[in-house]
């Protein structure tokens, strides 16, 4: 069994190593031929004519209210960790105060719903 | 050591997988044929294309294959034969794998392309409808294994599979998986003849290899995880540990696909009313569920 800073530092550098690779990768195809520069080789793909450039900020992000709730859940998925851990250790009085917790939750969710947040906008 | 027999069976199954999938499309057999595919990318040229933000256009197709393989990380092949085994691997995988999001976003912003920008940020709704469906269905296993560690558990599950166990999650997990891995019916952010591909549309060269092989290691990462939480890992009869986990893990990949073959992409629009209005209620009742089972079955 490695140490926990083992382990860790096993997967740092597998990082690594994968970057390695691929830089190596980018480095072997480089070797082989340089790009060829050519007018209109570099315009993004965009159904035959020169995109409209800039492009960023242009697109609008419909399912904001999706993504206001998902904070909320995605906060409650850190409490759930490590209670589930020690879910069985505790037994009911876990799943009731988890419950009370995620009731209130999904009444937020069911709220939500009604007020029209679970829709495309 | 382990971690040389790791990669090795990731990138095996990665290649199985591709001549699986060209079998299923094409009819023919041909095991060279992926090998050869991305040694001819390496000849081509990899454009840049003009005013892009190279840092995010360099760094995507690079973190997508390291997250993939950090999540393969820290699943374990056979007892024993893990790269790490982490106290929170099952917290692990999940981090490892949000960064999907981040890395398909740098690959729809980074080349300034309509197309490819479009496809990135579908990924955040993508990723706002499944994320969910992952994290809930994986308490649950955490739940009755009492641990994050991968090897307890599908040490859990020796007596029982948690496909039996908890069905409901297996099924949440297996379509959020499909999701989080952008296949179809849930390939959004490439949509091949919608958004003439997409994050990839402006990807080539050894890039689009490098970005493929990802594309490919991270749907055998998924397989695996749904192996180990669900299917019982390692567990079966007659053959090697190891062996099973390939099985298991190559037969969801495959079946992953054959979902893909029949049927049509969803919308975005879609996707994320049932994941929020019928995904997570069942989830939670998963979850509840569960907890019963652990209270009432000792």
């Amino acid at each position: 069994m490695m140490s926990v800073l083992e382990q860790y530092s096993l997967l740092l550098g597998l990082v690594i190593g994968i970057v390695g690779v691929v830089l190596s990768l980018y480095g072997l195809a480089r070797a082989m031929g340089p790009t060829c520069r050519e007018p209109g080789k570099d315009v993004p793909a965009s159904a035959g004519v020169l995109s409209r450039d800039p492009v960023w900020g242009r697109y609008h992000a419909r399912y904001y209210g999706y993504a206001l709730l998902f904070l909320a859940f995605d906060m409650e998925m850190a409490y759930m960790y490590p209670w589930a851990v020690v879910y069985k250790e505790i037994g009911l009085v876990a799943l009731l105060d988890m419950g009370v917790f995620l009731a209130i939750l999904f009444l937020g969710l069911l709220y939500g719903w009604s007020q029209g947040a679970l829709r495309r906008q | 050591m382990t971690v040389a027999v790791v990669l090795v069976a990731l990138l095996g199954s990665a290649w199985l997988l591709a001549v699986i999938e060209a079998w299923l499309t094409t009819g023919r057999l041909r095991p060279v044929a992926p090998l050869l595919a991305g040694l001819s990318h390496l000849g081509r040229e990899s454009l840049l294309p003009r005013k892009p933000d190279r840092l995010f256009f360099e760094t995507a197709p690079v973190l997508l294959l390291v997250v993939a393989v950090l999540g393969a990380a820290v699943l374990p092949l056979a007892p024993g034969l893990v790269i790490a085994d982490l106290a929170t691997g099952a917290l692990f995988v999940n981090t490892a794998l949000a960064y999907v999001l981040v890395a398909l976003i740098m690959a729809g912003w980074g080349p300034n392309g309509a197309y490819a920008m479009i496809g990135g940020w579908r990924f955040l709704g993508q990723l706002i409808a499944y994320a969910m469906l992952i994290v809930m269905p994986i308490t649950a296993v955490a739940m009755r294994a009492e641990s994050l560690l991968t090897t307890t558990i599908v040490g859990s599950q020796e007596g029982l599979w948690n496909i039996v166990y908890q069905p409901l999650g297996f099924v949440l997990f297996f379509i959020a998986a499909m999701a989080l891995a952008f296949r179809a019916p849930f390939d959004l952010p490439t949509a091949a003849g919608e958004l003439a591909g997409g994050v990839d549309a402006e990807y080539t060269g050894v890039r689009l290899a490098v970005l493929r092989l990802a594309r490919l290691v991270l749907v055998v990462t998924l397989a695996a995880a749904t192996t180990v939480f669900y299917l019982g890992g390692w567990h079966g009869p007659l053959l090697p540990p190891w062996a099973w986990s390939l099985i298991k893990t190559l037969a969801v990949a495959v079946s992953m696909l054959l979902a893909g073959r029949y049927l049509p992409r969803i919308r975005e629009a879609d996707l994320m009313r049932w994941c929020w209005t019928l995904g997570i209620p069942l989830a939670l009742l998963n979850i509840f569920i569960v907890g019963l089972l652990i209270l009432v079955v000792p």
